[in-house]
């Protein structure tokens, strides 16, 4: 069985080539299924732009990516925009709620791209509701909702259609020890159910620590000292 | 999903803005209905003019004999009192009147002037022109036709003359063979258009006086009055049909005014709506491209979750299109208040090119064009906002999201 994902020598430079910043260089890591994989690195080490090659959500500039035995370089836009609609989750660090829907329909969201019928999403929107404690926010806006509550609403968007592979950009970020602990529990559930792999990039010892491995980054470069 | 109501709630974010947008597109909308209900009125007025002025269809000589000169050179038809009969008969037909135009001088003991005369039917003439041709004076026995020996002149030639109701003038004509006929005729009004040519230089007499005048009994044209002109075409086919050697003309075919102020005005108002349109078309680019702009990190958010581009798109055009209708919706309560109040001022006009009196503003309330109007302005917002929001979907996800 293929890897999850896998990359071989990745890297990833923006500016012309006199000005040439290189955000990664030559990054190789393979994720397996149902594997939790921790990123650490300070600011600027190049963890978001791995995470974001990884979610199809940006190109690497030189190597292989491979996705579910998949060769992205080969993917065309329109493949890559269904492969994030059907296999990816993706957990922003700065939430990312469309501004103009409800918490009801940004969980939902997902959902519906995928064709979900509605009394089907019905149910799955209100149990991730229930489990993350947002069932009386559900007709609220994001910009009436707290830090937290927002935070926990991105958690349910990823999780809510089990994706194969969830991305986070330091997923605890504005939770409270509690809510951390409810959001790991969720995507531990969906790991072992659907044996979903997660990428997490964060400080978070708590969440360093639930996850089965780490890999360093700094400077671009994995720090083999982790 | 309620993606009408997200786009509600989207519009509702960006209040200031979406007012001052709404307004332009309203303002927009508000001018092009009350200048297209302002044409509609001078079209509408313009035809009434130019039907009863000339009738409905006007029925000529088809081949006139070789001009030999003389003042009643155009007096062709011979044959046009069996004519006249039979189209008394038919019930599309209200009046068929008689014109015999001819020119030549007037003189009183203080003064001369040439003159363009119609000989007409007193009873019926100044019925026909309603509005279009004012009379000043007229005294009874004009409309009596066994007083008929009288003139009606055009309100300046009257006062060239110094002539007044009840003065004795004399008309000379020149014959085709070079004599001079004269007839005294007395002074029984006056009568105004507008038209300097027509007040500076016209004068009407009875039918009976011009053919006395003229030595003949012939006309220049009949004129056919309808009961509705929309029966206009096809008794034109008919006559022209069923009538020898003689043409049958509609209105439309020899008002030269008409279709000169036509054109003037379509053009006109053509440029005021291109360049109405035009501002609005602008108006949403800006708008729109200042919204994708805003919200690059909810079009990245939205293209990251799988979001198909065509999607996006989608909802920025029902944005504005929601915007679009809701403009719509007040600029025709708007000009449609506007139009009205207008209507009610009773606001005058000044004199257009040709003419020596102004006239009242009437603005026509045409849903059909209002509807049209609407339509197109509708069409011109989804349209830049499609342009707006063309490289919307082409978006770097990642930079939008960093």
């Amino acid at each position: 069985m293929p890897a999850r994902l896998s990359l071989n020598a990745i890297s990833k430079h923006y500016g012309p080539e006199s000005q040439q910043v290189t955000a990664l260089n030559e990054v190789s890591l393979s994720l397996e299924e149902g594997e939790f994989l921790a990123i650490q690195g300070p600011s600027g080490s190049g963890k978001s732009t791995l995470l974001n090659i990884c979610g199809l959500i940006d190109h690497p500039s030189s190597g292989d990516y491979h996705l579910n035995g998949i060769a992205v370089a080969q993917l065309n836009e329109q493949q890559r925009c269904t492969h994030r609609r059907q296999m990816i989750g993706f957990i922003f660090q700065r939430h990312q709620l469309i501004p103009a829907m409800t918490v009801y329909e940004n969980i939902a969201y997902p959902l519906l791209l995928n064709n979900i019928s509605a009394k089907n999403t019905r149910y799955e929107v209100e149990q991730i509701l229930t489990t993350l404690d947002l069932m009386q926010r559900r007709k609220h806006l994001p910009r009436q909702l707290s830090g937290g509550e927002r935070q926990r609403v991105g958690i349910a968007r990823a999780l809510i259609k089990r994706p194969q592979l969830v991305i986070a950009d330091e997923p605890s970020a504005s939770l409270d020890h509690q809510h951390t602990h409810t959001g790991l529990q969720l995507m531990r559930e969906l790991n072992q159910a659907f044996g979903a792999s997660f990428l997490i990039a964060s400080h978070d010892p708590f969440v360093i620590d639930h996850c089965d491995r780490r890999i360093s980054l700094l400077d671009g470069r994995m720090d083999d000292r982790a | 999903m309620n993606w009408p109501l997200i786009a509600i709630r989207n519009i509702l974010r960006d209040g200031t803005r979406v007012i001052s947008t709404l307004l332009i597109i309203a303002t927009g909308l508000t001018a092009l209905l009350l200048g297209s209900g302002f044409m509609l009125s001078t079209y509408d007025s313009l035809q009434e003019m130019g039907m009863r002025t000339e009738g409905h269809l006007i029925i000529i000589d088809d081949n006139p004999a070789p001009l030999r000169g003389g003042s009643h050179q155009q007096l062709t038809l011979d044959n046009w009192q069996a004519i006249q009969t039979s189209l008394w008969n038919d019930e599309r037909v209200l009046r068929v009147l008689p014109r015999a135009h001819f020119e030549g001088l007037i003189v009183n003991s203080n003064n001369s002037a040439v003159f363009f005369a119609s000989g007409v039917d007193p009873q019926e003439e100044f019925r026909v022109h309603g509005p279009f041709l004012r009379t000043t004076d007229v005294l009874d026995p004009w409309i009596d036709p066994s007083k008929n020996q009288d003139v009606v002149l055009g309100v300046q030639l009257a006062r060239t003359l110094n002539a007044v109701t009840g003065d004795l003038l004399t008309l000379k004509i020149m014959g085709s063979d070079g004599e001079v006929n004269q007839i005294a005729v007395r002074l029984a009004g006056t009568y105004q258009n507008g038209t300097p040519e027509i007040d500076d230089h016209t004068l009407m007499v009875s039918l009976t006086t011009a053919a006395r005048l003229l030595g003949t009994n012939n006309i220049s044209q009949l004129s056919i009055y309808l009961n509705q002109s929309q029966n206009a075409p096809a008794l034109q086919a008919e006559l022209q049909k069923s009538l020898n050697n003689v043409s049958v003309q509609s209105w439309q075919q020899r008002s030269e005014l008409y279709h000169k102020v036509k054109s003037l005005y379509d053009r006109i108002f053509g440029v005021m709506g291109l360049i109405i349109l035009v501002v609005v078309f602008l108006a949403i680019t800006n708008t729109v491209s200042l919204a994708t702009y805003q919200r690059r990190e909810e079009i990245a958010t939205l293209s990251a979750l799988g979001t198909r581009p065509v999607r996006i798109y989608t909802n920025f055009i029902l944005e504005a299109f929601l915007i679009g209708i809701t403009a719509t919706i007040l600029g025709m309560l708007f000009a449609y208040t506007a139009s009205h109040a207008i209507n009610l001022s009773e606001l005058m006009m000044p004199p257009p090119p040709g003419k020596t009196e102004g006239y009242p503003i009437f603005i026509y309330i045409s849903w059909p064009h209002y509807l049209l109007i609407s339509l197109v302005l509708i069409t011109v917002v989804i349209g830049a906002s499609l342009l707006a929001t063309y490289n919307t979907t082409k978006i770097n996800i990642a930079t939008a999201l960093a």
